[in-house]
C-alpha cells in the first residue's frame, strides 16, 4: 500500500514539475535552427539551446502558441511547451533567416 | 497481532489519504496551469548549456569566412536573362517612373554615392524629406529581407514600393503601365524580355530586381588580402580586422564577405524611430532595431546609420565604443568596448580596405 502511495506522489510531482523523458532539442549554431520541422504532442516540451556565438531571440506569433524568449545569450537553454494543436512558425526576431516549424498534435 | 495489524492498516490508510490529497492538489495545479496556458506556449526557466564551443578567433581561420562568392544568386522564379537585366537597367535610371518625371530609382540609389544618395535623410516627391537614409543597393542579391525595418521580403516586392509610395516616386501603378505602354521603345523591350507578360507589373518587378542583383561591390584590397596578397592592405588594416572580429564584436552582425547577416538590432542611437518594432511591437529587442547594413563600398556611403546621423567612419567607431543609449531594447552586443585610440584607428583603416577600385557606371540611353 505504501508503495502505491509513493508511486502516486511521484506521478503527481511529475505532473506538477513537468519532469518527463528528455525533450527534443533545437540548436542554433551558425544562425541556423538545427531542425526545419519537428512534430510534438501538445504539452511536450521543446528545448531551445543557444550554442551559437551571438544572442538569439526566438519567438512565435502563431495563434494559441505565442511565446517570446527575449534575448537568449550564448550558452543558455530554455524549454517551450506548446499547448495548442496546430502548426507553429518559430522565428528569431534578430536573425530573420532563422525559421522553423513545429507541428503540435493531440 | 490483531491490534498491531489494525494499527498498521490505520497508518497505511493515513498515508493513502495524505498521498491522495497531495495528488489532488498536484492535479489541480496542473489543470490550472494548463487552463492558463491555452492562450500561449509555456516558457520554462532559462538554464546554462555546458557544451558551448568557443568561436574560432585565429586570423587565418577567420579569413576563410570572408571569401567572396563566385556567382550571383538569382531566384528560381526570376532567373537571370540579359534582356531582363538590360530592361531593368533602363527602368532603374528612368525618371519617368516617378509621377513628376524627375526621380528615378538612381536618384536615391546612385552609383555616384556607393548606390546611395549621400544625404543624411532621403528626399521624395516634391523634395519632401523622408524618414530615413537611402540604403545602398550594393549586393542586394544576397539580401534575405529588405528595407531598414525589414518590411519587404524580396527584391521583386521592394522594387514597386518606392515607385508607388505617395511620399517617394508617387506613381500609381496603373498610370505607370499606361505611361510605359505609350513609349514604343519600351513596348518592344518588354516584349523581348517578357514575351508572356509584355508591359506589366510582373515584368517591371522582375526586370528591376534582376538588374539590381547585378550590382555587386567591386574587388577591394581586402579581397586581395583574403586571397593571399599580404601587401594588399596596410598593417593597421590587418590589426583592425582582428579588432573587428574580436574585441569590438563588429562581426557578430557585420558577418561574412558582405559584412551583414541581415540581423536587426537597437544600437543605442537617440532616434525616436521604432524601426522593426513597428512590426513586432511585443518583442522588446526589436524596438528601435534596424537591419544591419553591409559594409562594402563603405567609404562612398557617408553619412552613416539609418538616420544619417553620423558623418564619418571615425565617429561611427566612437559611437560603438561608447555603446549609445543603454535601454531595454538595446542589443546585448552593444555596450562600452574600451577600445584604445590605436584600435579605433586600426578599425577605420580596415573599413577603408572594403571599398573597391573606382568604377564608372554607364547610364543607359532611354527608350523614346
Amino acid at each position: 500500500m505504501r508503495l502505491i502511495a509513493y508511486a502516486t506522489i511521484a506521478v503527481a510531482a511529475g505532473l506538477l514539475c513537468g519532469a518527463a523523458a528528455p525533450s527534443k532539442m533545437i540548436y542554433q549554431k551558425g544562425r541556423t535552427f538545427s531542425e526545419k520541422l519537428v512534430q510534438l504532442k501538445a504539452g511536450e516540451p521543446l528545448t531551445f539551446v543557444n550554442n551559437d556565438s551571438v544572442p538569439h531571440n526566438i519567438y512565435s506569433l502563431s495563434d494559441g502558441n505565442e511565446f517570446d524568449l527575449g534575448s537568449q545569450k550564448p550558452g543558455m537553454i530554455t524549454d517551450v511547451t506548446f499547448m495548442q494543436p496546430g502548426d507553429v512558425d518559430v522565428l528569431c526576431a534578430i536573425h530573420p533567416r532563422m525559421k522553423m516549424s513545429v507541428k503540435v498534435v493531440d | 497481532m490483531h491490534w498491531r495489524g489494525q494499527r498498521s492498516f490505520a497508518v497505511e490508510n493515513s498515508w493513502l489519504l495524505q498521498s491522495c490529497f497531495v495528488s489532488l492538489i498536484a492535479v489541480l495545479f496542473t489543470v490550472l496551469a494548463e487552463t492558463k496556458a491555452l492562450a500561449e506556449a509555456l516558457v520554462g526557466e532559462t538554464r546554462t548549456y555546458d557544451a558551448l564551443s568557443r568561436p574560432e578567433t585565429g586570423t587565418e581561420a577567420l579569413k576563410q569566412t570572408y571569401k567572396r562568392p563566385g556567382l550571383i544568386p538569382f531566384p528560381a522564379d526570376n532567373p537571370y536573362t540579359p534582356k531582363k537585366a538590360a530592361l531593368g537597367k533602363k527602368l532603374y535610371f528612368d525618371p519617368r517612373l516617378s509621377s513628376s518625371g524627375t526621380q528615378s530609382c538612381a536618384s536615391c540609389h546612385s552609383p555616384a554615392f556607393g548606390w546611395g544618395d549621400g544625404l543624411s535623410i532621403a528626399v521624395g516627391d516634391k523634395m519632401e524629406k523622408l524618414a530615413r537614409r537611402s540604403p545602398t543597393i550594393v549586393n542586394a542579391a544576397w539580401g534575405s529581407i529588405f528595407m531598414w525595418d525589414g518590411r519587404v521580403p524580396d527584391l521583386e516586392e521592394q522594387a514597386l514600393g518606392p515607385i508607388m509610395s505617395a511620399s517617394e516616386m508617387n506613381m500609381p501603378i496603373d498610370a505607370l503601365l499606361v505611361r510605359l505602354s505609350s513609349i514604343p521603345g519600351y513596348r518592344s523591350l518588354f516584349a523581348e524580355a517578357f514575351p508572356e507578360y509584355g508591359v506589366s507589373v510582373q515584368a517591371i518587378k522582375q526586370a528591376l530586381a534582376t538588374y539590381q542583383r547585378t550590382i555587386v561591390s567591386g574587388w577591394a584590397p581586402f579581397d586581395a588580402w583574403i586571397e593571399g596578397d599580404e601587401m594588399a592592405i596596410p598593417e593597421e588594416a590587418k590589426r583592425g580586422f582582428v579588432v573587428f572580429n574580436t574585441k569590438a564584436k563588429c562581426s557578430s552582425c557585420h558577418a561574412g564577405w558582405n559584412f551583414t547577416d541581415d540581423s536587426f538590432h537597437d544600437i543605442g542611437l537617440p532616434s525616436p524611430d521604432m524601426g522593426r518594432g513597428k512590426f513586432l511591437p511585443t518583442i522588446v529587442k526589436m524596438q528601435h532595431a534596424f537591419k544591419t547594413p553591409g559594409l562594402r563600398e563603405i567609404t562612398s556611403r557617408a553619412p552613416y546609420m539609418h538616420d544619417g546621423s553620423i558623418d564619418t567612419l571615425s565617429k561611427v567607431v566612437e559611437h560603438y565604443d561608447d555603446g549609445g543609449i543603454n535601454r531595454e531594447s538595446r542589443s546585448d552586443l552593444i555596450g562600452p568596448l574600451g577600445l584604445t585610440e590605436a584600435e579605433k584607428s586600426d578599425l577605420v583603416a580596415f573599413l577603408k580596405s572594403l571599398s573597391g577600385e573606382e568604377t564608372t557606371a554607364i547610364v543607359p540611353e532611354l527608350p523614346r
